[in-house]
């Protein structure tokens, strides 16, 4: 029987592909309805602002969407199927990230805004404290570390788009073929097809819909984008707890389940007559059986029973070697039956499972608990977690990196890290981190654009709202479903950033609704992408805006003054594209280091300018460089202290962010108390309004 | 333009402070408030509950609803509360000030400062 729709008949991996291209279409309508509008308004007030007239469903998504990176459907789920039930006080403090977010500043910053005319942040600086020197590293500052973060964005959108094309043929084969035809290119050596190719689709289309729509565009996307998020999750919730048998029976698995451990397992193999390979992923075992049960009755009772998963491929060459087991680094009797003669000895990275009940899922319904004992019925072809059964190699030693750890660290804090003393999230961390969400947060420049562009007070409080519910919505349910996940899917820490599609395709598949995985997929590149289209126009702005208009051409024609952005957004968009060809390491570290740089600079400075008249320009100037300079100290300590820069020196176990934040807080006030108070004139345009007479 | 001491205040016969601005800052400090509030029960419950160290046994973790009880009490119940706080924040606290007229044409609303 033919399926009436097409959609309905493709696979959960083509499904992700088929989405993925419905989506695209969907993001250039679109931009081409958001550049049509641009036609009938002032130019860059339209394409950086939207002419301040967003309306509560595109001015609370947009925020919350734009808030919501591609960590929040990779590195927070993989966190969650890592760590268990204490990522939900690590996340804890989003309950009050909306009313920090928006309600802190939101009206005053809109006001501010409208009263100098600004359009962009250096803007408001710039007229606000009446400095265009100020305004000029308010410019620089927000160009380094937006470039930086904006890199570091693009390779999150295309390894979260490689991630879930992985399995599709349709995307693969193409891949292998760019691959071939760009060997020779000697600035993409030694880059891997898939993510260069991932990059380019990825990068092109939001550079293109960006530059073409602005603003506009830019939001409505990121409405279409939060939209896509909030019914990907909500809908996977049922999935999960159905596929589970409800949160109690899950969160009771889960209190006894112990950490899998790393470490390295020396494997023997078959024979080598043909080459002998194991990809990522894949699992091996060592197991024992009753033999009396085994002649008695045919059935094989599992005495001892290992499991493992290959965290790093493995290929033999056939004709190799064989390795003594003492090179292999195994202490084994020569004469052992486990060493056969024409057996071959590999060392391999692995994670052994550790949990009883994991090693039951892990089998895929092929072993069996019966009062009389744990009976095999055969080996599974595959895992429900990925990755193939590997019958011809088995695990003769193990040596693991770590000690084993109690039952009990997932649903507890501080919660389980491999090598950690004191744990995922101790006291000092949490209380970092409800500094950084909920305050930190609340000081982004790309945040305080969407503040600017609101319509008046009443969308504000409506939206203060809206994305509270949101957040509720996203983000306590995510918890749920990827504690379960630890349940259902096991073995993932070996490449817990594919928790989500993996997840995706294991509760669709369970259900009988592959097409739908589709749907829950396009979260995580809908989430990265609604971010990056928000910070490139940050960029292009402080660049066209603050630069080119008002320093070096401020009598510059709109005409030119719109070919202008569009050439400087497509310069930047594709300067990181391809800045990101090569990315730098250390990515999630990048997008904190710039994230929380952001927030040391500019949160002070902003703050006080909105609500303390006394402080004046000389007063901000030094609390956005003693920010800069506290939190930049604590990374260069970190070179001397943890041999890493991006191991930044944390004192008392507080984040880099705390100390940067301290220090301009302080700052500010002493300086604009030791120096001349601004310009009477000035600080009656932003804080004073005429006296009414005859009232 | 240099800064030129003020030894007056702004406020004279005809200014006074803008209604928005001071509603504005009651308004940031009631968030920053609720904010604190927020971190003072949900940490030091979470920590006080949920960090139980060495000894502890999983055949004694407490539940409601599925979720552990150091979670539900520390951080699904505040959440929740939160949100209705939003609520009273959004619909009974926060005012609809007027923020001002869009400048047409932002270039020419500060002359160039």
């Amino acid at each position: 029987m033919s399926l009436p729709f097409p959609l309905l008949a493709v696979s959960a991996g083509s499904a992700a592909l088929v989405t993925f291209l419905l989506y695209m279409v969907g993001v250039f309508v679109l931009a081409a309805l958001s550049n049509r509008l641009m036609q009938s308004k002032s130019f860059l007030s339209e394409y950086f602002l939207g002419s301040r007239g967003l309306g509560v469903w595109a001015f609370a998504l947009t925020f919350a969407a734009t808030a919501a990176s591609g960590g929040s459907f990779t590195g927070f789920p993989s966190k969650i199927y890592t760590h268990g039930w204490i990522l939900a006080l690590w996340i804890g403090s989003y309950m009050v990230v909306p009313l920090c977010g928006l309600g802190f500043m939101g009206k005053r910053i809109n006001q501010v805004a409208r009263i100098s005319g600004a359009i962009t942040v250096p803007d408001v600086i710039r007229d606000r404290f009446r400095s265009p020197a100020f305004a000029g590293l308010t410019v620089a500052l927000i160009v380094f570390f937006i470039s930086v973060n904006l890199i570091a964005q693009f390779k999150s959108g295309a390894l979260i788009l490689k991630t879930l094309l992985a399995d599709v043929p349709q995307f693969t084969e193409p891949a292998a073929w760019f691959g071939q035809v760009t060997a020779n290119w000697s600035f993409l050596a030694g880059v891997d097809p898939q993510y260069t190719l991932c990059l380019l689709t990825f990068g092109i289309a939001v550079v293109v819909y960006t530059t073409y729509g602005g603003f506009h565009a830019v939001v409505w996307t990121d409405v279409m984008q939060g939209v896509v998020m909030v019914c990907g999750v909500l809908l996977m919730v049922p999935l999960t707890l159905w596929a589970v048998g409800g949160l109690p029976n899950a969160t009771a698995v889960v209190a006894q389940q112990t950490p899998p451990q790393r470490g390295t397992a020396t494997l023997k193999l078959d024979p080598l007559t043909t080459d002998f390979e194991i990809a990522k992923g894949d699992w091996v075992h060592a197991l024992r059986v009753d033999e009396d049960e085994l002649n008695r009755t045919g059935r094989l009772k599992v005495v001892e029973l290992e499991v493992y998963r290959i965290l790093d491929s493995v290929f033999v060459a056939a004709g190799t070697p064989k390795t003594p087991p003492a090179e292999a680094g195994v202490e084994l009797d020569p004469n052992s039956p486990d060493m056969l003669p024409g057996w071959w000895a590999k060392d391999v990275p692995v994670l052994k499972i550790t949990s009883p009940d994991d090693k039951v899922r892990a089998f895929d319904g092929h072993l069996e608990q019966t009062d009389d004992g744990l009976f095999l019925a055969g080996f599974p072809e595959r895992s429900p977690s990925g990755g193939e059964f590997v019958a011809s190699a088995a695990v003769v030693s193990f040596v693991a990196a770590h000690d084993p750890v109690k039952p009990g660290s997932y649903v507890t804090g501080p919660g389980y890290k491999a090598g950690s003393d004191i744990g995922f999230l101790p006291l000092s961390l949490a209380i970092s981190f409800f500094f950084m969400w909920a305050i930190s947060g609340s000081g982004q420049p790309h945040y305080w654009v969407r503040l600017m562009a609101f319509k008046d007070a009443k969308t504000l409080r409506r939206s203060i709202l809206m994305v509270a519910c949101y957040y509720t919505l996203i983000y306590l349910p995510l918890v749920i479903i990827f504690v379960c996940a630890r349940v259902l899917l096991p073995g993932m820490e070996a490449e817990s950033d594919r928790i989500m599609p993996a997840m995706a395709v294991f509760l669709t598949q369970n259900a009988g609704v592959a097409w739908l995985a589709g749907l829950l997929v396009a979260a995580p590149f809908a989430a990265v992408m609604s971010t990056v289209d928000s910070v490139l126009l940050v960029i292009s702005s402080a660049l066209v805006r603050d630069v080119y208009q008002r320093n070096v051409n401020p009598d510059a024609s709109e005409k030119r003054i719109k070919w202008m952005t569009y050439v400087v957004t497509l310069a930047v968009g594709f300067g990181a594209m391809l800045g990101a060809l090569n990315p730098p390491r250390f990515l999630q570290d990048i997008i904190v280091y710039t994230g929380s740089g952001l927030a040391s600079c500019f949160l002070a400075p902003m703050i006080y300018g909105l609500y303390w008249p006394r402080v004046n320009k000389a007063g901000a100037m030094a609390g956005m460089l003693a920010g800069f300079a506290a939190h930049l100290s604590m990374y260069v300590a970190g070179i001397w202290v943890n041999d890493s820069f991006f191991e930044a020196y944390k004192p008392y176990d507080l984040d880099p962010v705390l100390v940067g934040l301290f220090t301009s807080f302080v700052t500010v006030p002493v300086v604009s108390l030791l120096t001349p108070a601004p310009p009477v004139d000035l600080v009656r345009r932003y804080f004073c309004r005429k006296v009414e007479q005859g009232v | 333009m240099p800064d030129t001491p003020s030894p007056a205040s702004p406020l004279d016969d005809d200014h006074e402070w803008d209604p928005t601005f001071l509603n504005c800052r009651r308004e940031a400090l009631t968030a920053l408030g609720i904010w604190f509030l927020a971190l003072s029960w949900t940490v030091p419950f979470c920590y006080l509950n949920g960090y139980p160290g060495e000894n502890f046994d999983p055949e004694n973790l407490s539940t409601v609803f599925g979720i552990p009880s150091w979670t539900f009490w520390g951080v699904v119940v505040p959440w929740l509360v939160c949100d209705v706080v939003t609520v009273w924040f959004c619909f009974f606290y926060m005012r609809d000030d007027h923020l001002g007229a869009a400048p047409e044409d932002a270039a020419d609303a500060e002359g160039g400062a």
